[in-house]
């Protein structure tokens, strides 16, 4: 039995002292990423990059449950002690939020000079790339589609829609949007509209759309990854693109968004990953993915559910305006979900 | 002089737990305090005054009682059955019903939602009406009474099953003189063990409360989702800790029920010298009709989900995948679990030392101490940790999978300074004051006499402590540094848009990567216990 006992010992001390060997040093070529979009998307492109250039990426991804917003939070928790190089969002709000705390450094990659002004930072502090839309996942048995976001008020479909919760993610993202196009007291007019018109809450964007395809509800605002899914597994769903007529604001787009972090302990690399991440190469693997994401550089190739961005009537927003209303609207939104 | 060495020793381990354990927690509630630079309780009266708080400890408080009475109603019975009939395959239903507990808990929910699910396999079964019903009936407070029922019920079948065999056969004989099987049990037997029954109770009541991820993964709303959801989504520290102070104070007036009430019934927990010698209830006629309802629990509870893991991942390529994103993650899991489980082994072995021989005045305050953080939700444990290494002078810490190591050996050196109390209790103290006499210092009486013969607790308190670490998700999740997650935080981030195959096949993996090691340790145990009797 002694021996069982060295053994286990020999073992996890053989182990310690290669785990120890493992920890990185400042020299080694490794770039680390904190990433908001999902895994099973990001790994796979941050794998490529490892094999192209031979620089090894350490990452930390979120979960469900943090809502994507788990890795900003700790590139917050860690600004005084940075272990991040790069920060990976799958949305530009959050990018906006750093760079107001003061934890972003400015980086104007050369990859990034075709895609538009309006999905960047000015200051070069952070760069979209691979955008998802947001649109209206319609069932098939419906056969007037709503073309407005008005639709959601409009008493001819009372108590048939529904929206994931205003409190979380992408839908956050576009309330605050449209405070800012709108004004406080249209939007909040809005907000209040959409009780009275029993608009059912759901926990996320993938609920709703599963909730449509079912045919528990007619319509709902989802991301336009979403919508695609359900559409390529067959289920009696349309994607339609809101508020494209002349007079209407536009369909809103997420861009993912890509950031240099002060302090970044390895910038040669993170530089390297972000030119990679920017690059139209990348923008075409996340276009063919599941996720199904809208390339911003032109002519880069699309899969045929899709529309190129040109050929999308895009809501002109300012995002740095979107993310200080986003801490503005928390309180009313909160107050609005009964929080 | 070795009196001197002994309480030196000894005082650096408890010196060393209340580092790794307490000090993280003094330093959340201290920053908790702290706004702007300010003295400020804002945080607190935010509590209080939220609607939203009262409705999460109304959640909570549901959710624990009902897993609480369910397990014991059913765990108990089981617990007789299985220790004290003549049903046939009683250690392999011990063994089946163990296997929920063993694995991370949102496995099981996983499990479930491959069964129950809107798209799982009973909706392929029974088409879409039923599913819906299904569904709803999983996300809600009894989707997840459900499945926290399978996963604690081996807590009070166990803790049964053991006592049961504590009590002196004498009793129970002289009650079959007057009366049948039921009676005695009800007499004697029951009330007996009723402080093992108060501890299970307890036990399962704490563990539903801090539970984090079978809530989360069901959506409903508890104090540890809250508390996780506000550091992790909104990086409210102040609200994180404020969400997380019911947990603590629940724990801690368990506790304080538990030292007034169970302590002095239940420590040391010492098997009667007359084990292998207690009753036998045979089950006569009824012996078919509980092998069938037993057989049928296991069934339903430990085996379908399991069946439905596997046909969810049917096919090579799901686990190739799955082998592909997460090879790396199921390595760092074992390493970690194994550097754990040795540090818990060593920690707890000591820390169960100078609980059983009570060597220093505040002895029950540091096995309080162990308890405590054992009861305490991972989110809080992990939430304390990086609230104090989380510097750039204490980056060989935070920015190493030491930090991992630190959240497990704050959370489980309970389990092992318990085991080793209870072993110690059976090794008579005339060796070690024998050799004490005949000059031998007291390192030299642990090397030479202590642990040769507390092997059994090293070894038990290895297995334990590897499992358990293996199983952790909740402080890892929080705490892991880049590049050294560990599978279940592999599996919990590739299920957003991971596909159902995928996350199947992961936790088949995760689940084989558990039970197989722990079965080859067990069977290496059990032979070497036998040869040993023998």
């Amino acid at each position: 039995m002694k021996k069982i006992l060295y053994a286990i010992l020999a073992l996890t001390a053989a182990i310690a002292i290669w785990q120890m060997d493992s920890v990185p040093k400042l020299s080694q070529k490794i770039v680390v990423v904190y990433v908001s979009e999902d895994q099973v998307f990001s790994e796979p492109v941050l794998k490529d990059f490892e094999k192209e250039t031979g620089i090894t990426v350490k990452a930390v991804y979120d979960t469900e449950e943090s809502k994507s917003t788990g890795s900003m939070n700790r590139l917050i928790a860690e600004k005084n002690n940075p272990q991040a190089d790069v920060y990976w969002a799958n949305e530009p709000i959050r990018a906006e939020v750093l760079k107001q705390r003061g934890i972003a450094a400015p980086y104007a990659s050369l990859e990034a000079r075709d895609i538009p002004s309006v999905f960047k930072d000015p200051e070069g502090y952070w760069t979209g790339f691979s955008a998802r839309a947001r649109v209206f996942v319609v069932n098939d048995r419906v056969k007037e589609k709503p073309k407005t976001i008005l639709a959601y008020i409009d008493p001819r479909w009372k108590g048939k829609s529904v929206i994931a919760n205003p409190l979380f993610g992408t839908t956050t993202s576009e309330i605050a949007a449209l405070f800012t196009i709108w004004g406080d007291e249209r939007a909040k007019a809005f907000m209040e509209k959409l009780k009275q018109n029993d608009v059912a809450l759901s926990t996320s964007n993938g609920e709703s759309a599963d909730f449509v395809a079912a045919g528990q509800y007619d319509f709902s605002l989802v991301d336009s990854d979403d919508a695609v899914n359900r559409s390529r597994q067959g289920k009696p769903v349309t994607m339609v693109y809101p508020d494209q007529g002349a007079k209407e604001p536009g369909c809103f787009i997420v861009p993912n968004t890509v950031m240099l972090i002060k302090g970044a302990p390895h910038p040669e690399h993170a530089k390297k990953l972000i030119d990679y991440l920017l690059s139209p190469k990348t923008e075409r693997k996340l276009a063919f993915a599941d996720c199904a994401q809208i390339p911003l550089h032109p002519s880069v190739q699309i899969p045929p559910e899709l529309k190129p961005i040109d050929a999308i009537k895009v809501m002109e927003v300012d995002y740095a305006a979107v993310a200080k209303k986003m801490v503005e609207i928390q309180a009313f939104l909160k107050n609005w979900t009964g929080l | 002089m070795p009196q001197l060495q002994r309480q030196v020793f000894l005082g650096s381990i408890v010196v060393l737990l209340l580092i790794v354990g307490l000090l993280p927690l003094l330093s959340m509630l201290f920053k908790s305090m702290i706004i702007d630079g300010h003295f400020s309780l804002e945080a607190y009266r935010g509590l209080l005054a939220s609607r939203h708080q009262w409705v999460l400890m109304r959640h909570s408080l549901a959710l624990s009682s009902w897993v609480t009475l369910l397990t014991l109603l059913v765990g108990v019975p089981l617990g007789v059955i299985l220790g004290k009939t003549d049903l046939p395959l009683r250690r392999t239903f011990a063994v089946l019903f163990v296997t929920p507990l063993l694995i991370p808990s949102y496995i099981v929910a996983v499990s479930w939602f491959d069964l129950l699910g809107s798209e799982g396999l009973l909706a392929d079964l029974l088409g879409n009406p039923v599913a819906q019903m299904t569904n709803s009936f999983l996300f809600s407070l009894s989707g997840c009474v459900a499945v926290l029922f399978t996963i604690f019920l081996p807590i009070p079948m166990l803790l049964t099953m053991i006592f049961l065999r504590t009590i002196d056969p004498s009793l129970e004989e002289a009650g079959r003189l007057v009366s049948g099987w039921f009676g005695v049990l009800k007499g004697i037997s029951i009330p007996l063990i009723l402080p093992a029954v108060l501890l299970a109770a307890m036990l399962v009541f704490l563990l539903s409360f801090g539970e984090f991820s079978v809530p989360a993964y069901l959506r409903y709303d508890v104090f540890p989702v809250e508390s996780f959801t506000q550091f992790s989504a909104f990086y409210h520290f102040q609200a994180a800790t404020a969400a997380a102070v019911p947990l603590v104070a629940v724990t801690l007036l368990l506790l304080l029920a538990e030292a007034l009430f169970l302590q002095e019934k239940t420590y040391p927990l010492r098997p009667s010298a007359t084990i292998g010698r207690s009753m036998t209830i045979a089950l006569g006629p009824y012996r078919k009709g509980v092998f069938v309802l037993i057989t049928l629990l296991g069934f339903v509870i430990v085996i379908l989900p399991i069946v439905v893991l596997l046909i969810e991942s049917a096919g090579m390529d799901a686990y190739r995948e799955a082998l592909d994103r997460a090879g790396g993650s199921l390595l760092h899991s074992l390493y970690y679990a194994a550097l754990g489980a040795t540090l818990l082994t060593f920690v707890g072995f000591f820390v169960g030392y100078l609980i059983h021989h009570r060597t220093v005045r505040y002895w029950r305050m540091i096995d309080s101490v162990t308890i405590f953080l054992f009861a305490l939700p991972g989110t809080v444990i992990g939430i304390g940790l990086i609230s104090l290494w989380n510097t750039p002078w204490t980056n060989f810490v935070y920015a190493t999978p030491m930090i991992i190591i630190l959240g497990y050996l704050a959370k489980y050196t309970a389990l092992t300074s318990r085991i080793t109390a209870a072993q110690l209790a059976q090794i008579s103290p005339s060796m070690e004051e024998a050799a004490q006499v005949a000059g031998a210092g007291w390192f030299r009486r642990m090397v030479l006499i202590v642990i040769p013969l507390s092997w059994r607790a090293l070894l038990a308190g290895w297995i334990v402590g590897y499992l358990f670490s293996l199983r952790d998700t909740e402080i890892t999740m929080l705490v892991y540094p880049p590049g050294y997650e560990t599978l279940p935080v592999r599996i919990y981030t590739l299920m957003a848009n991971g596909s159902p195959q995928l996350i199947a096949a992961l936790c088949i993996i995760m689940i084989s990567a558990t039970l197989l090691p722990a079965a080859l340790l067990w069977m290496l145990y059990h032979t070497m216990t036998t040869k040993e009797i023998k």
